[in-house]
């Protein structure tokens, strides 16, 4: 053995790790067991996945701050919520920059102002579905609420219908691009060298940042910190998005979200039986009052968003660490407009109760027949965006 | 590889996210004949995956990328 080459031969594995992790991107199913997995272990801990939440507590932070609301919200900084939303952020920025892939990435006004629209109907829908594609569809359905089946086919009309919008403006409006400066990056201080630097520094930030709210006495807001750094990370580096699993069976028929998408809840659902049916957690956490018209028609107008905007409740969220002008204005307006539009529901009674029942499936067929329903649901959305990547029976035409 | 090749047509994606430089490919290879070359120019990081799936899943002939300053450049040969 030569002793010389060792260092070089450890070297050589830790750069080829490094670029398996970081400079390739994971596949779309590992992405789906990951966050299913996630999903579980942050149950566990404490509370179920939720985006939305997040934002509403940003946006109503904002409004208070302002003197709109008279009532103050819980400090951003020890809200659950909104700690799973910003760990998401961090992790995806930090994740983005120890791939090389974060820049600030400009939009011609077009784009901006479908990052505004869409954020806008986003934050409604997840007003009146009692969440977005994570807190209203993905961890209800996973919940075991009736509304998350809902949300489920709402989405699923909304992706189509934004679709078509797509399509109409494609023929209708220019959309413009922008001008890229040929040798700016000749001149310009070489960035990507430097962030993977960053990104550990960022990454190592929030473990510090942990350790500060255990010693706090805030250990469980601490560990949600985590949570949300980890779905961050798996998201970025899967580029997982849930509007390709609703949009792409019309669009390109490609099933392989589709597929990633009913893996996570199959699995998801499965560790949320064993906690709620043990009596670990509460059998109504993550149980909205949105079956059924909350849910699909808040769905569809969520699944339009979403489109619109390119980016769903966690998609926007990461897309925005990534350095996506047009996401992060989506994020801006989807925070100021579920806040505001679920302050309005909650104001009046007979609003709230128009959104739907609080239906959890297994009081009126038990916990067996409830999990195997959300399977064959999740399997049948499996087997059938897989036949259409086969037949593209349901992708339109432009 | 991708250098000396003449595309037929540019689409110039820089700037846009996704789907739009998916759906504007979906649209601009319709209107080609077999044979021809589309040549995309994009920002967009997904599209580095993206765009070199749907060709082939469309059984057209992805000739490949590169990085330029700034964006990327991808040529697809439409297929038969």
């Amino acid at each position: 053995m030569n002793d010389d080459n060792q260092p070089s031969v450890l070297n050589e594995i830790l750069i080829s790790g490094y670029q398996k992790v970081f400079d390739e991107n994971w596949p779309m199913w590992l992405g789906g067991i990951l966050i299913g997995i996630m999903s579980v272990i942050t149950f566990a801990w404490a509370r179920p996945w939720g985006v939305a939440g997040g934002l509403r507590n940003w946006g109503d932070w904002f409004f208070s701050s302002v003197g709109i609301y008279a009532q103050k919200p819980v400090s951003p900084l020890i809200s659950t919520n909104s700690i799973l939303t910003l760990g998401l952020l961090w992790g995806a920025f930090g994740s983005a920059l120890l791939s090389r892939q974060f820049a600030i990435r400009k939009a011609p006004p077009l784009e901006l102002g479908k990052g505004i629209a869409g954020g806008t109907l986003m934050g409604i829908g997840s007003a009146m579905a009692g969440g977005c594609n994570v807190g209203g569809f993905f961890s209800a359905v996973s919940a075991m609420s009736a509304s998350g089946i809902a949300m489920m086919i709402g989405l699923i009309i909304g992706a189509y219908l934004g679709l078509r919008y797509l399509y109409w403006e494609i023929e209708h409006l220019p959309s413009g691009s922008i001008k890229v400066a040929e040798d700016k990056a000749k001149k310009d201080f070489d960035w990507l060298k430097i962030e993977p630097f960053l990104g550990a520094l960022v990454l190592i930030s929030a473990v510090v940042c942990t350790w500060i709210y255990s010693k706090n006495a805030y250990t469980s807001v601490g560990g949600l910190l985590l949570c949300g750094i980890a779905f961050g990370i798996i998201i970025q580096r899967t580029r997982f998005c849930f509007v390709r699993g609703f949009r792409e069976p019309f669009m390109t028929g490609e099933s392989q979200v589709p597929r990633a998408i009913a893996i996570a809840v199959i699995i998801s659902a499965l560790g949320f039986a064993a906690l709620k049916y043990s009596g670990v957690r509460g059998e109504n956490v993550y149980v909205p009052q949105a079956f059924w018209f909350g849910g699909l028609v808040g769905g569809a107008i969520f699944g339009v968003g979403m489109v619109i905007a390119g980016g769903c409740g966690s998609g926007s969220v990461w897309r925005a660490g990534e350095g996506q002008i047009k996401l992060m204005l989506a994020v801006v307006f989807f925070a100021l407009s579920t806040s505001l539009f679920k302050a309005w529901i909650r104001s009046s009674a007979g609003l709230t109760s128009f959104m739907g029942y609080r239906v959890f499936m297994p009081n009126f067929i038990s916990y067996k027949w409830s999990v195997i329903l959300v399977i064959v649901t999740m399997l049948a959305y499996y087997l059938i965006t897989t036949w259409n990547e086969e037949t593209e029976k349901f992708v339109v035409e432009i | 590889m991708v250098e000396g090749i003449t595309p037929d047509e540019t689409l110039d994606c820089r700037g846009l996210s996704c789907p739009m430089p998916l759906l504007k490919v979906k649209k601009a290879l319709k209107k080609l004949k077999a044979g021809q070359v589309l040549e995309v120019l994009g920002t967009d990081p997904g599209s580095k995956n993206d765009i070199p799936d749907y060709a082939k899943k469309q059984g057209d002939d992805f000739l490949g990328m590169e990085d330029e300053s700034g964006y990327t450049r991808y040529l697809i040969k439409k297929g038969g």
